[in-house]
């Protein structure tokens, strides 16, 4: 038994006997609380910690599940069981309309989405008392009065185990405890397996790079779809929850105050993780009893004056010239201590309280405690802390291809570019340029600086829809459709300022690129189904004979942003690898590699074609230009120049002329 | 349908603070492509300041309408030093980082504190606030217009306007723009970017600030729905595009008359959803603004 399993199974002991130990009502509605607060924040950490993306309407979710709780009960006399359902489901499908704006904006403008989004269903909460003559005045919601709900007791248990004899308010606040930490775990289970999948990476990847995710086949939308939904699934479902255990429900409780402590609590337990979000939840929870006794408080605040005294010491001691970092923390702490003396009441200033904690993590526990705590472990011990799930798996560099599926014959036309046109404003970057890639060549595309050989490569995979002409990909037109479909048909590409997952390590990236050979969905990734497990076994071998490939198996599990910049884009050539394209388009690839690295990369894309890969080359550096190219095209001012074999290229007086100047070309 | 002037006219000078506003989100965003989130906030903040100033020169003999006037001024100053605040403690670091969802939550975490300190200062309930116009409506056929209305279209306008052309003629004011376009540029040729940012903090406040006072007489002073306020111009500075200058105007038009429209013709509860569902709108369909121009993204 590995130390995970006993860690888990002793910690569930722990919780199955936490309700006979604590025996006051007050304790266990609070612990309940925790338990429900930690699925929405558990919830809330896939949209904020994995996609990135700063919610603000949460509460709002989280009432609907309650609502939709409520509503059921007192409208349709609709009991617990059946609202657990229905109270995700309603809140997934708001999820969905929240996520619509998703498509086309990110980070402030999504934060404010989410922060309108609330306020309007607050709004409707609180004003859908009548829903007009239509409808026969039906009063969904009671308004500002709120509904009232009542615990269910699941099981009489009372006369059958000595241990269930208690009062029948305690027995139903028991077994409800058991009810929701319950669901709690199956959330754990559920968040982590989604986490660990290629969905999970798909989450990750988009927010490290969406423009590289499109290009991986794996849509941007989409997957922020998916996020937005899970996320909200759970808030509804912790709603319905909520509305039980409190019994009363009412539009005040779900405003901006509450979506503001669940990002507090996702933020100052730890992003990404388990128990980060769950440790966040216990503290926003049991923050009001703190903040309701003064003395607590006041004790509370002394501890973290100490704390920040002893340990400002302690980094001024190792580092003189930190004064000005170290000093703003100690003095704030030494004034909270200050305030906590002077004030007498400080009910009042809850809310001022919860805005410095969020500065205060924002500023110096960006990580979260949790963050915080595995980068104390790391210094002692290292091998105890990981941040990304390690993955072993070994494979030869001779697996990194399949056999190819392409029914493009050696020397046939792969791609046919006619007449692209690419306009922005009365600019040209590509002016009625055609292209012809025979299928099994590596194809040159070179030109000046602003020639538009980027434009191209945009152009060809989605990014820029052309103002005019075709893009055919055997026969098939590409113009106008969006990255992760052209992907899908077998166009893949690298980028000239690197675009990798940084916070991926170099396998998962790869992985990124094996999207599409995943079949399993969201729920069999829930259920581990057999077909989960065995994606998930192909695709990490595969990612690991392309690794080998472009040689850099040894460094799988380190995380792609501490990779140097050849190997960096070394790694970028083997995601796109993994798409298994028929075209592989190349932009750039030696820029900034030394001597010995640009042969590296000349053998590997040698080899690419040796597999039957098209391959369509932008380069700088003439030498590797004209000795592996079969084909090269010349562009200047978004115009063709001249085509053809690479020695008659570069003896071409226009091609000499566009490089060198009018001059220069005359003197030759 | 005779009414319609009516809610047009009132329509307009509710419009008109919610474009100052918009206005104010407009100035930060171009230097430093930041927002406050705090700015229904800085609103509610200039309007209370707003409030002490003009009670205390009443009670000492000042009469109103010189009392608002030489309040002005104040609140102005204020509302800079507010922006100033929250540039340093929310928003500086967050850029040096990089941190997207860090200045979101800082600037959000302040705007808490300030709506909380105002809580504490002024109390919960709204303040009703001397008026230094005269309350009685003048008559235009069939519409009534407070004369303060008037005023508050006039000061907004004379606000932008003055903003406007600092930015278009001052050196200062070039600084500004240069930043607003490249900011590493801008830095490279000596401009002190970091400056004028927290400036553009301190002038997107005092417009806040200055819309708080002009809007008071009519309404009231409160911090209760100062963060719906924020919201609601964040949707006018959408529609307006956060990048095009003057279409804030049009987008607060837009706004203040669908509000009044929807306060009449379906009840005032529901008054605040046009706005936010506007927002919703045009951000997932056309994020750039009904004015301004789609970006260009770069590989």
């Amino acid at each position: 038994m590995s130390n995970k399993t006993l860690l888990t199974i002793i910690g569930i002991a722990l919780l199955v006997a936490l309700p006979f130990f604590v025996k006051s009502p007050y304790y266990m509605h609070l612990i309940v609380t925790i338990a429900i607060f930690s699925i929405v924040t558990l919830g809330l950490d896939v949209v904020f910690g994995y996609t990135g993306e700063v919610s603000i309407g949460h509460s709002a979710l989280f009432g609907i599940g309650a609502y939709t709780a409520g509503i059921l009960a007192m409208k349709l006399g609709i009991g617990f069981w059946p609202s657990l359902v229905f109270a995700p489901v309603i809140a997934a499908l708001f999820g969905l309309l929240l996520a619509l704006p998703a498509l086309r904006v990110t980070g402030p403008y999504l934060a404010m989405v989410t922060l309108a989004f609330g306020t309007i269903v607050q709004i409707l909460i609180n004003e859908m008392t009548d829903l007009g003559p239509w409808l026969d005045h039906f009063n969904l919601t009671e308004g500002p009065l709120g509904i009232k709900l009542v615990k269910p007791l699941f099981i009489d248990l009372r006369g059958t185990v000595p241990l269930f004899d208690m009062p029948i308010l305690r027995l139903k606040e028991v077994e409800f405890y058991f009810v929701a930490t319950g669901i709690l775990l199956l959330a754990i289970l559920v968040i982590n397996r989604l986490v660990a999948s290629h969905i999970g990476r798909a989450f990750e990847a988009l927010r490290d790079s969406p423009i590289a995710s499109d290009c991986m086949g794996v849509s941007v939308y989409k997957y922020k779809v998916v996020a937005f939904v899970t996320s909200a699934a759970f808030a509804g479902l912790a709603g319905a929850l909520f509305a039980y255990s409190e019994q009363y429900i009412a539009p005040n409780t779900f405003g901006f105050d509450l979506s503001i402590l669940f990002l507090l609590a996702v933020t100052m337990g730890g992003r990404k993780s388990r128990l980060g979000p769950v440790l966040g939840a216990a503290i926003v929870v049991y923050l009001p009893n703190l903040l309701a006794d003064i003395n607590l408080f006041r004790i509370i605040a002394g501890l973290i004056a100490v704390i920040a005294l002893v340990s400002g010491a302690a980094s001024l001691l190792r580092d003189r010239s930190a004064v000005r970092g170290v000093a703003i923390p100690v003095v704030l702490c030494l004034a909270l201590f200050a305030l906590s003396i002077s004030l007498t009441t400080i009910t009042d200033y809850k809310l001022a309280i919860y805005g410095v904690m969020i500065l205060f993590v924002v500023y110096y526990l960006p990580d979260g405690i949790v963050g915080a705590l595995k980068k104390a472990i790391s210094t002692v011990k290292p091998e105890w802390v990981r941040t990304n799930v390690r993955i072993e798996a070994t494979g030869g560099a001779g697996d990194a291809f399949v056999a190819p599926t392409s029914s493009a014959v050696s020397g046939s036309t792969l791609l046919d570019v006619k007449q692209a046109l690419m306009q922005f404003g009365g600019l040209r970057a590509l002016d009625k340029v055609d292209l012809d890639v025979k299928a099994g060549t590596i194809h040159g595309l070179i030109g000046p600086n602003g020639s538009g050989k980027s434009t191209m490569m945009n152009v060809l995979t989605g990014i820029y829809v052309p103002t005019g002409g075709e893009v055919l990909l055997q026969g098939e037109n590409l113009a106008g459709k969006k990255s992760p479909e052209i992907a899908a048909r077998g166009v893949a590409r690298t980028f000239q300022n690197v675009q990798l997952f940084g916070e991926l390590t170099l396998i998962e990236n790869v992985l990124v690129g094996l999207h599409h050979t995943y079949k399993a969905g969201f729920f069999q990734v829930a259920l581990k189904t057999p077909l989960a497990n065995a994606n998930e076994q192909g695709a990490r071998q595969r990612a690991a004979s392309i690794l080998s490939f472009v040689g850099l198996a040894e460094l799988a599990n380190e995380e792609a942003r501490n990779l140097p910049y050849g190997k960096q884009r070394l790694l970028e050539i083997g995601r796109a690898l993994a798409l298994d394209p028929k075209l592989l388009l190349l932009d750039e690839p030696a820029a900034g590699l030394t001597a010995p690295d640009i042969k590296e990369l000349v053998q590997i894309v040698r080899k690419i074609r040796d597999h039957g890969i098209t391959v369509i080359l932008i380069e700088h550096h003439m030498d590797v230009v004209m000795s592996i190219c079969d084909t090269v095209t010349v562009l200047d001012f978004g115009q063709k120049i001249a085509e053809g074999k690479p020695a008659s290229v570069q003896a071409n007086p226009r091609v000499i002329e566009a490089y060198l100047g009018g001059a220069a070309a005359a003197a030759v | 349908m005779q009414y319609l002037p009516q809610l047009i006219a009132s329509g307009i000078s509710i419009g008109m603070i919610y474009a100052v506003v918009a206005f104010g989100y407009q100035l930060t965003f171009a230097t430093s492509k930041t927002l406050n989130f705090g700015q229904g906030e800085a609103l509610a903040l200039g309007g209370l300041t707003g409030w002490s100033v003009t009670t205390w020169l009443i009670a000492h003999g000042i009469g109103v309408g010189v009392a608002y006037l030489l309040m002005i001024p104040i609140v102005l100053i204020f509302g800079m030093l507010q922006g100033a605040v929250v540039e340093r403690l929310g928003v500086r670091q967050a850029i040096k980082t990089k941190s997207e969802a860090g200045w979101i939550m800082a600037t959000i975490a302040l705007g808490i504190i300030f709506k909380n300190l105002a809580e504490n200062i002024w109390g919960r309930d709204a303040l009703k606030f001397p008026s230094p116009l005269p309350e009685a409506a003048l008559t235009f056929g069939s519409v009534r217009i407070q004369p303060m209305e008037i005023a508050i279209v006039i000061g907004a306008l004379a606000m932008m306007l003055a903003v406007e052309l600092f930015n278009r003629r001052s050196i200062f004011g070039k600084a500004v723009v240069a930043t607003a376009n490249d900011r590493d540029a801008a830095g490279l040729m000596g401009i002190n970017t970091g400056l004028v940012i927290a400036f553009s903090y301190a002038l997107s406040s005092m417009a806040a600030a200055f819309a708080g006072v002009l809007v008071a007489p009519i309404t009231t002073a409160g911090v209760s729905s100062a963060a719906v306020l924020g919201l609601k111009a964040f949707a006018v500075a959408i529609i307006g595009g956060l990048s095009s200058g003057l279409g804030v105007i049009v987008g607060g038009l837009i706004l203040g008359i669908t509000e009044t429209m929807t306060g009449y013709f379906i009840s005032t509860g529901y008054k605040d959803v046009p706005g936010l569902v506007l927002l919703l709108l045009v951000l997932s369909f056309k994020p750039s603004g009904l004015f301004g121009k789609a970006t260009i993204k770069k590989v």
